[in-house]
C-alpha cells in the first residue's frame, strides 16, 4: 500500500482529452518527495501532454480521474496559481516572447509566488545578486537577460534558460519535458548540473527524454515507459539501458 | 449626400447667431464656408474617405458654439514644458501665452464637410512661428480641454505651426475630455522650412461623449524632418487624419501611432505621405490594441507622385484584436507614379499570443498581470519612440501598463 500522505504528486487513473481526441488513457503514478523519475516512451505516446496537464496548460480536457499535489486537488487550480504552489514545467519548446525581457519574467514571477505565501516582494539588490549567481551557474550571460525571453536565443540557449528559471524559482516539483533534446555535451552537463543543484529530500523530478546520456548525469529512481496513454512498464534506471538497446517495440507487443 | 440643408437647421439657426456678431468683411467669407457645408453636410459611409466613419448622425444634433470662458478645471501639466491651454476653444490664463496664440485664423478655400463646417466657425488658436535657426527652448504643451455645458456644446479651431529654414521644436497637442456631449474640429497647417525639425505629439483621451475631429496638413521643404506620434485613448467618435506632402527632396517624415485602451470608442486614424520629389523618406508605423465594442478604422496611403524617384517609404500597422466585439479595419495603400522606389507597406490583425500568455502563466504570473506584460510588449514599439520621459510615464500611467524592469548587471 502507498502512503498518499507522504506522496507529493499522485495521479490516478487519469484520462485527458487533446481536441476531441484522447490521449491519456488511465494513467497511474506516485512520485515522493525526493524522487527523480524518467518518463520515455515512442514520439506521440503523451508525455508532453502529461506533463502541460499537471502544469495546467489550457486546451487540455481531463474527463477522468485526479491529480494530487500535497495533498491538494491540482485539476482545481489555475496554471499560475500551480505554480506558485511549487510546480515547474521546463517546455519541450520554449517560446519566444520579444518586449517582454527575461529579467521582468523572472521578477514578476519571483514575485508572484512570495504573494501567494503572504511574502513581501523581494528586494532589488536580492533579486539581482540571486539571478546573477544562477545565470553563473547555466553560464548565461546576464546581459542576455535583459533582451526579450528566449528572444533570439540558440536551441541550447532556449533549453538552459529553462534550467535558469527553474533555478531562480526553486519549484518543489521539476517537469523537464526533454530538456536535453538538442543539446551538445558541455549544454547536457550545465543543464545536468542545474538539475541536480536542485535535488534535495523535499523536492522530485520528472525527466521527459528519449535519451539513455541525460540519465548518466541525472541518476533516475525509477524509470517508466508511457505508451498508448498509460504507463506501461516501470523499474529502475537498467530500464532505461534495456530500452535504449531494445527500442519500444517489445513492449508495444506485451 | 445624406445630410439634407433642412436637417441641418440647429447648425443654420446657431450659425446666423455666431454672424451676426461678426462684420460684415468678416462675415462673408465665413457664409462662403458654411453655405457649402450645407450643400455637402457632414461625410457619410458613401465617401470613400469616411466609409467606416459615418458622421451624419450629427445631423441631428444641437450644439451650441460654446461662449463661456471656463477655468477651474484641472490641468495636468508636464514638467519643463511650456503651456497653452485651451477649454471648450478658449485660450486660458496670462496673455504672456499669447506668444503662441492668435486671435485670428486664415481661412482655407471654400471647402466642404467637416471643413466647411470648421471654416465657418473657427476661431484662432496656436500660431507657432520659428524664425530660421531659432529653437523652441523647451516643448511646448498645448492642451485642449473639452468641458461639459449645460448643453451639448461645439468648438472648433484653426492653429498653424510655420518653422524657417532649420529652426526645431517639440509640440504637444493634449486633447482631453471632462465629459459631457461635445463636438470639437481642429485644423493644424503645419509648415517646415529646409532643415527645420518638428516632433509633434498629439495626444487624445477624451470623454466618451466626446466627438473630436483633428487634421493635421504638413509640408515639408527640403531636408525637413517632421517626427509625429499619436496616441489615441479614450473618446466616443475620434476622427484623425494626417496629411504630409513631401514637397522638396530630402524631407523626411517618420510618423507613428497607438491607439489602445478606449473603451467602446470610434477611432479613426487617416495617415497620407505624399512623396512630391525626389529622394524623400516616410515612415508609418502604427499599432492598434482594439478591445471591447471599440471600432478602429487605419487607412494608411502612399502616394508617390511622377517624378518622384528614390522615394523609400515603408507602412507597417499591426493590431490585436482583444474581444470579440471588437472591430478592426486596416488598410495599406500605396499609388507609385515613379519606377525607381522603394516601397513597403503591410498591415495586420491578430489576437494576444495565447501561448505566451500561457509560458507567463506557468510562471506563476496572473493572467491579468501576463495579458498586461503582452499588451506592454506589442505598444512597445511606439512608446520606446516617445523621447520625452514625462510623457511617456503619464502615458504608460493612462494605459495601466506593467513597468518594465532594467537593470544594469555590468554595475
Ligand atoms: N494541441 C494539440 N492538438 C491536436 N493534437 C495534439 C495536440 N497536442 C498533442 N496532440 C496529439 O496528442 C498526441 C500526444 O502528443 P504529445 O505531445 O503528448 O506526445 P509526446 O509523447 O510528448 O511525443 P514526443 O516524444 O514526440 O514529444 C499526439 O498524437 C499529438 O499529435
Ligand atoms: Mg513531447
Amino acid at each position: 500500500m502507498k502512503n498518499i500522505e507522504s506522496m507529493l504528486l499522485e495521479i490516478t487513473n487519469l484520462h485527458a482529452r487533446v481536441e476531441e481526441k484522447e490521449i491519456l488513457k488511465g494513467l497511474n503514478l506516485s512520485i515522493k518527495p525526493g524522487e527523480v523519475h524518467a518518463i520515455m516512451g515512442p514520439n506521440g505516446s503523451g508525455k508532453s501532454t502529461l506533463s502541460n496537464v499537471i502544469a495546467g496548460r489550457e486546451g487540455y480536457e481531463v474527463t477522468e480521474g485526479t491529480v494530487l499535489f500535497d495533498g491538494k486537488n491540482l485539476l482545481d487550480l489555475e496554471p499560475e496559481v500551480r505554480a506558485c504552489e511549487g510546480i515547474f514545467l521546463g517546455f519541450q519548446y520554449p517560446v519566444e516572447i520579444p518586449g517582454v525581457s527575461n529579467i521582468t519574467l523572472l521578477k514578476a514571477a519571483i514575485n508572484a509566488r512570495r504573494k501567494h505565501q503572504g511574502e513581501a516582494e523581494i528586494a532589488p539588490n536580492d533579486f539581482l545578486a540571486w539571478v546573477r549567481d544562477r545565470a553563473k551557474l547555466v553560464k548565461i550571460d546576464p546581459k542576455m537577460l535583459s533582451r526579450g525571453v528566449n528572444e533570439g536565443f540558440s536551441g541550447g540557449e532556449k533549453k538552459r534558460n529553462e534550467i535558469l528559471q527553474m533555478l531562480v524559482l526553486q519549484p518543489r516539483l521539476m517537469i523537464l519535458d526533454e530538456t536535453d533534446s538538442g543539446l551538445d555535451i558541455d549544454a547536457l552537463k550545465v543543464v545536468s548540473d542545474g538539475i541536480n543543484a536542485l535535488r534535495g529530500p523535499e523536492r522530485a523530478t520528472v525527466l521527459v527524454t528519449h535519451y539513455q546520456r541525460l540519465l548518466d548525469y541525472v541518476q533516475p529512481d525509477y524509470v517508466h515507459v508511457l505508451a498508448r496513454g498509460r504507463i506501461v512498464k516501470s523499474g529502475g534506471p537498467e530500464l532505461a539501458k534495456e530500452l535504449e538497446e531494445k527500442g519500444y517495440g517489445w513492449l508495444e507487443a506485451a | 449626400m445624406s445630410a439634407q440643408p433642412h436637417e441641418l437647421a440647429t447648425y443654420s439657426a446657431q450659425f446666423e447667431r455666431y454672424a451676426n456678431a461678426l462684420t460684415a468683411a468678416e462675415r462673408a467669407p465665413r457664409s462662403v464656408q458654411f453655405s457649402r457645408f450645407l450643400a455637402s453636410g457632414f461625410p457619410d459611409k458613401h465617401q470613400e474617405d469616411w466609409r467606416y466613419s459615418d458622421l451624419s448622425r450629427l445631423a441631428e444634433q444641437n450644439y451650441e458654439p460654446d461662449v463661456t470662458t471656463a477655468d477651474g478645471l484641472p490641468i495636468v501639466l508636464l514638467p519643463d514644458a511650456d503651456a497653452l491651454v485651451y477649454i471648450n476653444g478658449h485660450l486660458q490664463g496670462a496673455p504672456s501665452t499669447s506668444r503662441w496664440h492668435s486671435d485670428t485664423c486664415e481661412l482655407p478655400p471654400p471647402a466642404t464637410g467637416v471643413d466647411a463646417l470648421n471654416a465657418a466657425f473657427a476661431s484662432g488658436g496656436l500660431r507657432l512661428r520659428l524664425d530660421r535657426n531659432t529653437k523652441l527652448e523647451k516643448p511646448l504643451q498645448v492642451l485642449f480641454i473639452s468641458r461639459a455645458e449645460a448643453q451639448a456644446s461645439m468648438s472648433h479651431q484653426r492653429h498653424r505651426i510655420e518653422l524657417g529654414d532649420q529652426a526645431e521644436a517639440t509640440v504637444l497637442l493634449d486633447f482631453s475630455g471632462g465629459g459631457g456631449e461635445r463636438l470639437a474640429t481642429h485644423f493644424f497647417d503645419v509648415r517646415l522650412g529646409r532643415g527645420a525639425k518638428l516632433t509633434l505629439y498629439r495626444i487624445q483621451n477624451e470623454a466618451a461623449g466626446g466627438t473630436l475631429v483633428t487634421r493635421i496638413d504638413a509640408k515639408l521643404s527640403r531636408d525637413a524632418k517632421f517626427e509625429a506620434l499619436t496616441v489615441d485613448l479614450g473618446g466616443g467618435f475620434i476622427r484623425h487624419d494626417l496629411d504630409v506632402v513631401l514637397a522638396e527632396s530630402g524631407a523626411e517624415a517618420i510618423v507613428a501611432g497607438l491607439y489602445a485602451q478606449a473603451k467602446n470608442s470610434h477611432i479613426d486614424n487617416h495617415v497620407r505621405a505624399v512623396h512630391a520629389a525626389p529622394h524623400c523618406t516616410s515612415r508609418m508605423t502604427y499599432r492598434g490594441l482594439v478591445d471591447e465594442k471599440t471600432k478602429a478604422v487605419f487607412n494608411g496611403k502612399v502616394v508617390v507622385q511622377p517624378g518622384a524617384q528614390k522615394t523609400d517609404s515603408e507602412q507597417r500597422i499591426a493590431n490585436l484584436l482583444l474581444s470579440r466585439k471588437a472591430e478592426v479595419n486596416a488598410k495599406p495603400d500605396l499609388e507609385i507614379y515613379a519606377d525607381d522606389v522603394k516601397c513597403a507597406h503591410g498591415a495586420t490583425v491578430g489576437q494576444l499570443d495565447e501561448v505566451a500568455l500561457a509560458y507567463l502563466r506557468s510562471r506563476g504570473i496572473a493572467k491579468e498581470v501576463a495579458r498586461a506584460m503582452l499588451l506592454r510588449a506589442f505598444a512597445l514599439e511606439i512608446l520606446d519612440r516617445i523621447e520625452w520621459p514625462a510623457l511617456r510615464t503619464r502615458i504608460e500611467a493612462a494605459l495601466h501598463l506593467p513597468s518594465e524592469l532594467t537593470v544594469d548587471f555590468e554595475a
